[in-house]
């Protein structure tokens, strides 16, 4: 009997020393912080760097190289393969083999870490001190986006690890016909005149106004991305600005801001102008319901678009407009690069060349950009005719923190639990449910927002400037 | 405190939290709901199982069919029921075949004060198949002779169920109250694939997951799972009390009840021997 109990007593000993195990101070990597610009730039050894490496100088060079990316339905459909086809006709030496992986956030992450995955993916999650570990450096910043946009979000100490494969933009999916059945003539520029034409589409047209997409989760957490160069026409704001913010969510009373930006979903709800059961909506059927006119908008990024054109018969009634908002007489559009290519700092020195030279190819010349109705990568590249209306905004990508305050953000966001571009969703929902029933006024839940925004601020130490 | 960086002691600050903020426990409200639909799972299954277990024409396909529903992965009833309650898909069309009026049903889960209880219909739908199949095991298991001697006696059909067939299963009935108790009070499947736990129908489970994953304050979440443990333990304390109590009778559970009873037949037999001695002289 006593040995037994000195037996379960020793294994909760051991238990609690397992636990606290995990409480243990974990060591900080060392970070390669301190290279400068051209030692991290001068780690790509032979290969040529991106600006300087010339297509036609390589038509006959020879290679077997490997792309893992995220395309599952490109890859099925045959468009990976036709564009490798095309690829193959100017380098018929370089043998292109891709892999489509499907939940790629997570999976890439696991294959980065063995380092046997091939020669270019997009780049996944990773912390950005850790980009020379697993990528080769493409070129300097500099450099760079002197030729292309959005290079700046996979740079470190100013060295450029991936190149976005398209560009979205942040408007407003729209089907043209609803629009023009509801006798609108002119897209609304401001809250005001949105709502108006909600009204108009639900009073003339049997299309349902405004799809929230409420049950998918995410869809409701696109609503974050308007935060900044579309709300206040300034893109250093979100990643600079917000979080030393004391009231980010007050009304400006312009008819800008987050406040009026949530405030568009607030009354849409209220008014009726959504689908009837928000609850059960289903992502899948909603891309066929937008094509043939049976929903007026969804507010979502103009990566949607080319997904609700192919989903039904009538492609041409999708349209994209400008977020209806407008700051000071303008309306701006915030964009930005999708998932970025990188390629393996391990692969011998003739992969990364092939690897170089397939990854400027599919940039420059593949069209594939413009073909995903992608927002032009390349600087003065063409537009796909969905960006029409886009003429006269100020496009603009967000800037990058400010050294030193990277994590600032994701520190507000996970301290106040709002979590802003960050799977926040129930934040949204929470608003569109508060619209519907009338549980709670919009000013109510703005204060609660401030309310934690500023418990949360006072909670890191973040100082309030704004 | 997050999956990957430094970490800092706090001390029992999450624990604090934990009962300081209001959503945690709201959301352990909605454990009644389960609680709930776990009584009414219990006395389905139990009364499908007492009737399968004497002979019926296609009972084994019936059990088949009930017990099938444990077999299919959570997550795919989840979305079976998404749409099963979407409004007039197949819930709703089933019911207008019935004469109901669609304008007359609820949105089973726009409505919130309806949709916790659409939420507990999948998982009663999922587990009294479970239930019902430990009863008959159980049920299978009495002497055969005993409802015949009831019988013999004048016992109709409830009485044999009341006298017999409860007290020879109580084991199993204990285990599945406890079981079923412990579910509700951790149940995640349903609201987080239907509803994703929002409008209303965030279980403490949903909500533990959303601050552990989505907020990436993995300290708090990881207290509120200790807190949801010792709430467990509380309430298993507290059912198997109960059961003592109401399964009194039937003295098996008791240890001490043996002993006593040993020393009644000591006694009574001593005294049958006074009398017999008193009645000899």
């Amino acid at each position: 009997m006593t040995k037994k109990k000195v037996l379960s007593l020793l294994t909760a000993v051991a238990m609690a020393v397992t636990t606290m195990g995990c409480g243990a101070t974990s060591e900080t990597a060392s970070t390669p912080d301190t290279q400068t610009t051209v030692e991290a730039d001068a780690a790509r050894g032979e290969v040529p760097s991106y600006t300087t490496l010339n297509l036609d100088d390589y038509k006959d060079f020879t290679a077997s190289i490997k792309f893992v990316h995220h395309k599952t339905d490109r890859e099925a459909d045959g468009t990976m393969a036709a564009m490798i086809a095309e690829f193959n006709k100017e380098f018929p030496n370089i043998t292109v083999t891709t892999e489509a992986v499907t939940d790629y956030a997570e999976d890439s992450l696991l294959r980065l870490s063995t380092g046997d995955w091939g020669d270019i993916m997009f780049i996944p999650a990773v912390d950005k001190s850790d980009l020379p570990t697993y990528f080769m450096p493409l070129d300097t910043l500099d450099n760079l986006s002197a030729k292309l946009n959005f290079v700046d979000n996979w740079q470190f100490n100013n060295v450029c690890y991936g190149i976005p494969y398209m560009a979205n933009a942040q408007g407003v999916l729209y089907n043209k016909k609803v629009f023009a059945d509801a006798g609108i003539t002119q897209l609304p520029t401001t809250p005001e005149e949105f709502i108006a034409d909600l009204e108009l589409v639900k009073e003339k047209t049997d299309a349902i106004p405004l799809y929230t997409n409420y049950a998918a989760g995410w869809t409701m957490g696109a609503w974050d991305a308007y935060i900044g160069t579309v709300t206040n026409g300034d893109n250093a704001y979100l990643n600079q600005i917000f979080v030393h913010t004391a009231e980010p969510f007050a009304d400006p009373g312009d008819g800008t801001g987050a406040y009026n930006l949530y405030k568009i979903l607030y009354d849409a709800c209220a008014q009726g102008l959504i689908e009837d059961d928000y609850t059960t909506t289903d992502w899948e059927s909603c891309k066929g319901m937008l094509n043939r006119g049976e929903i007026g908008t969804m507010v979502l990024g103009s990566w949607a678009y080319a997904q609700m054109q192919e989903a039904g018969d009538s492609p041409e009634n999708v349209g994209y407009m400008p977020f209806p908002m407008t700051v000071n007489g303008k309306q701006y559009v915030n964009a930005g690069g999708d998932y970025n290519y990188g390629i393996n700092t391990n692969s011998s020195d003739e992969n990364k060349t092939a690897a170089l030279i397939f990854v400027k190819w599919m940039v420059e010349r593949s069209n594939w950009c413009y073909n995903e109705g992608g927002y032009t990568v390349v600087k003065g590249g063409q537009n796909p005719d969905m960006y029409a209306a886009f003429d006269g905004c100020e496009v603009l990508a967000d800037q990058p923190s400010i050294a030193g305050e990277e994590t600032l953000l994701n520190d507000m966001n996970s301290e106040s639990e709002l979590s802003f571009n960050a799977g926040g969703n129930d934040k949204v929902q929470r608003i569109v449910e508060a619209g519907a029933t009338g549980s709670e006024t919009f000013d109510e839940i703005m204060a609660d927002w401030t309310e934690k925004w500023q418990e949360a601020q006072e909670e890191l130490g973040i100082e309030v400037k704004y | 405190m997050k999956y990957i960086g430094d970490r800092k002691f706090v001390g029992l600050k999450n624990y604090i939290k934990v009962f300081q903020r209001d959503d945690c426990f709201d959301a352990l409200k909605l454990s009644l709901y389960y609680m709930l639909g776990s009584v009414v799972q219990l006395s389905l299954a139990l009364y499908l199982a007492t009737i399968l277990s004497f002979k019926v024409k296609g009972g084994n396909i019936f059990k088949g069919f009930m017990f099938f529903p444990f077999l299919i992965n959570g997550i795919a009833i989840g979305f079976i029921f998404k749409f099963f309650y979407t409004r007039g898909f197949v819930f709703d069309t089933v019911l207008q075949w019935c004469g109901f009026k669609l304008d007359n049903l609820p949105y089973w889960l726009r409505d919130q004060s309806i949709n916790n209880f659409s939420l507990v219909g999948t998982s009663v739908w999922r587990y009294f198949g479970q239930n019902m199949v430990l009863f008959i095991g159980a049920i299978m298991s009495v002497d055969s002779e005993l409802y015949e001697a009831a019988m013999l006696d004048g016992a109709n059909k409830f009485q044999q169920f009341k006298y017999i067939i409860v007290p020879s299963i109580k084991t199993i009935i204990t285990l599945n109250v406890i079981l079923s108790i412990t579910g509700s009070l951790s149940a995640f499947e349903p609201p987080y694939v239907i509803t994703s736990g929002a409008n209303g129908t965030g279980t403490y489970f949903v909500v533990m997951h959303e601050i552990a994953h989505t907020q990436q304050k993995v300290g708090l979440a990881s207290a509120m799972a200790i807190v949801l443990l010792l709430i467990i333990f509380i309430v298993t304390i507290f059912q198997k009390l109960f059961f003592k109590y109401v399964f009194k009778n039937s003295e098996d559970e008791d240890p001490r009840a043996e002993v006593r009873r040993q020393r009644a037949i000591k006694r009574s037999i001593k005294r049958q021997q006074r009398l017999s001695a008193a009645g000899g002289k």
